[in-house]
């Protein structure tokens, strides 16, 4: 087990404080890991994808006794120890060619772990394209009709998106979106199995298009790699039922008074105190002109001599 | 004048921006810059020609996703022009649990209690003497205490002998020693407390900060009692200290050795029947204890 620190000067303070656990988070820092063997597909896939993670990531490149299916310790350690909470584990066996393990943690224990193997790997360095900096925010694109529905493909594309999606903003540059992650889901096998993935990564060109939105063209960056899954950890409900808990200062107020009918629309209510009949405009009628004292005053004393007239009559 | 022909022969020149083909509405999450395109994969075309049929899906999602990027509300700044992103609608699992309320120290308590709020001091005070602002506190600061003073008046009543000085300097070290020794014991609390809460973070209690003495007391004693018991002898040989803990809830009860013996016989019939009667089934597995015993012959 890894021994508790006590901090014993300041720097050594600040990078445990950032360590506690925080209402706004730090961006997951990845493990890429290379387990007891590994072939040049995945070796290439494994730093393919530190590129695209970094600076968020630490690169193991001695080989690791690892194998995170069976005994998670080692992830455990790693994690705790270099404060990341995600891994990519490269294995190649007979059994299992090609393999890339995802593995996310929570609070330094296993939230849940899936496997891809890759069929067809073209790494970053064999396409002669330009290739996005390091540290830019990438773009998603998830396309096929079965994102949804299959338990494999909703943990994919969740892993795919924590992987990737980096610091959370409310405002991005519009110079600084230069690529694309694509996963597109091709067609279930005949036997009703989850079929391949298509990972393919793309530069983007922003042309002129006459209009004010830009002609979007994609450039193929790599990595590009067809993949089918394998073994899947799902997360203990009571887990990620607690790993998706929103912290109150980060939940979005709530509108008094706002609502939305069946049609869409937004139907509010409003208050605007009590009315002041007095400034009411009503139409204009000599009758109801607004009198000062001295007509008030005046009118008085005629009703009176009116009413006075009407003693006389009795 | 008519410049709508001026315009669509301008327009011709550029590639269209617009998407067609999509039945499904593609979904969009600006928050985390992603579209999801839920029409169904062109299987055919996914064989014939894979990476011309998915670069081009691509590029309309692209064109899709950017239309709607560039179509949110911008601001510009030094980084150039920026799009305000709404909050992402999926769900990402958090890397940590959510932080815990931290334990108040005793003054946060009682000031809450006493409804005292912090106020502000500022850092530069007025300095009468010398008649220029100076730090409260710190290199150069107002007042050392009164140590830095060059004359002290002794005060009515004391030993004129004392010197005057260094009962000032005691006087502010006991200062220090107390407010050291009260944070000391802040910090012993709150880590109780934190503990505490481990335990019953599943029920969602909070720290009961009323209770943190009695818990570490009860804590301290149970580990002295297990020392206790971690001799060669589990601590029965061991010389008695007077006013030491003793170790509670365990007591041993001996039956009278002139009694009843109908009550004796109930009891030990009642064990002999709960291991090996009619219920003494779930107790001992018949077939496994016949196997054990014969085997060990």
């Amino acid at each position: 087990m890894l021994r508790t620190i006590t901090p014993r000067n300041a720097r050594v303070k600040r990078v445990l404080k950032n360590r506690e656990a925080k209402t706004e988070e730090n961006v997951k820092t990845a493990i890429f890991i290379r387990g007891s063997q590994t072939s040049q597909i995945v070796n290439d896939a494994l730093a393919d994808l530190y590129m695209l993670k970094k600076p968020y990531a630490v690169n193991f490149t001695k080989k690791n006794q690892i194998h995170p299916f069976e005994d998670q310790s080692n992830l455990q350690f790693f994690s705790q120890k270099n404060d990341a909470s995600l891994f990519v584990i490269g294995t190649h066996s007979k059994k299992r060619p090609n393999t890339l393990t995802f593995a996310r943690m929570f609070d330094h224990q296993l939230l849940d772990m899936m496997e891809v193997s890759i069929e067809k790997g073209t790494p970053m360095r064999e396409f002669k394209t330009p290739k996005s900096a390091i540290g830019m925010k990438p773009c998603f694109m998830f396309n096929g009709d079965i994102w949804e529905h299959n338990q494999h493909y909703i943990m994919f594309k969740s892993m795919m998106l924590d992987f990737y999606h980096g610091q959370s903003v409310d405002k991005v540059a519009l110079a600084g979106l230069e690529y694309v992650i694509s996963v597109t889901a091709g067609p279930m096998t005949s036997e009703g199995k989850p079929g391949k993935i298509y990972l393919r990564t793309y530069t983007i060109v922003l042309k002129r298009s006459g209009v004010k939105l830009p002609r979007i063209e994609l450039v193929e960056m790599g990595p590009s790699m067809d993949m089918t899954f394998g073994r899947i950890t799902e997360a203990k409900p009571d887990v990620w039922k607690q790993s998706l808990r929103v912290p109150k200062e980060l939940k979005p107020k709530k509108k008094k008074n706002i609502s939305k009918d069946d049609m869409g629309d937004t139907v509010g209510r409003i208050h605007l105190g009590k009315q002041d009949f007095d400034k009411i405009q009503t139409r204009k009628m000599k009758g109801l002109k607004k009198r000062t004292s001295e007509d008030a005053d005046a009118t008085a004393d005629k009703k009176q001599r009116v009413d006075g007239g009407g003693d006389d009559e009795e | 004048m008519d410049v709508s022909g001026v315009l669509e022969a301008h327009k011709q020149k550029f590639k269209s921006v617009s998407v067609e083909g999509k039945v499904i509405p593609v979904e969009y999450d600006l928050g985390l810059l992603a579209a999801y395109d839920q029409n169904p994969v062109d299987e055919a075309a996914l064989k014939k020609n894979k990476d011309e049929y998915l670069q081009s899906l691509c590029r309309d999602n692209a064109q899709l996703l950017f239309n709607e990027i560039f179509q949110l509300q911008t601001i510009s700044d030094d980084n150039g022009v920026m799009a305000m992103l709404p909050v992402p609608t999926t769900l990402l699992p958090r890397e940590k649990p959510l932080p815990k309320p931290k334990p108040e120290t005793r003054w946060e308590k009682f000031a809450k209690a006493k409804g005292i709020g912090k106020r502000k001091k500022d850092r530069m005070v007025y300095g009468d003497a010398s008649g220029e602002y100076k730090p409260r506190w710190g290199y150069k600061a107002i007042n050392d205490d009164g140590t830095k003073d060059w004359i002290i008046e002794v005060p009515a009543g004391s030993n004129p002998m004392e010197d005057q000085y260094e009962a000032r300097r005691d006087a502010k070290k006991e200062r220090i020693d107390k407010n050291e020794k009260r944070h000391r014991r802040n910090l012993d609390e709150a880590a109780v407390a934190t503990k505490m809460d481990q335990k019953a973070v599943d029920k969602g209690d909070r720290p009961d900060m009323d209770n943190v003495r009695g818990m570490k007391r009860k804590e301290l004693e149970s580990q002295i009692l297990i020392s206790k018991g971690s001799t060669a002898s589990a601590g029965k040989f061991d010389n008695a200290i007077k006013g030491d803990l003793k170790p509670k809830g365990i007591k041993r009860q001996f039956a009278p050795t002139v009694a009843d013996f109908s009550k004796e016989k109930a009891g030990n019939m009642s064990i002999l029947d709960r291991v090996v009667g009619k219920n003494g089934e779930d107790l001992v597995n018949v077939r496994k204890a016949i196997k054990a015993t014969k085997s060990r012959r």
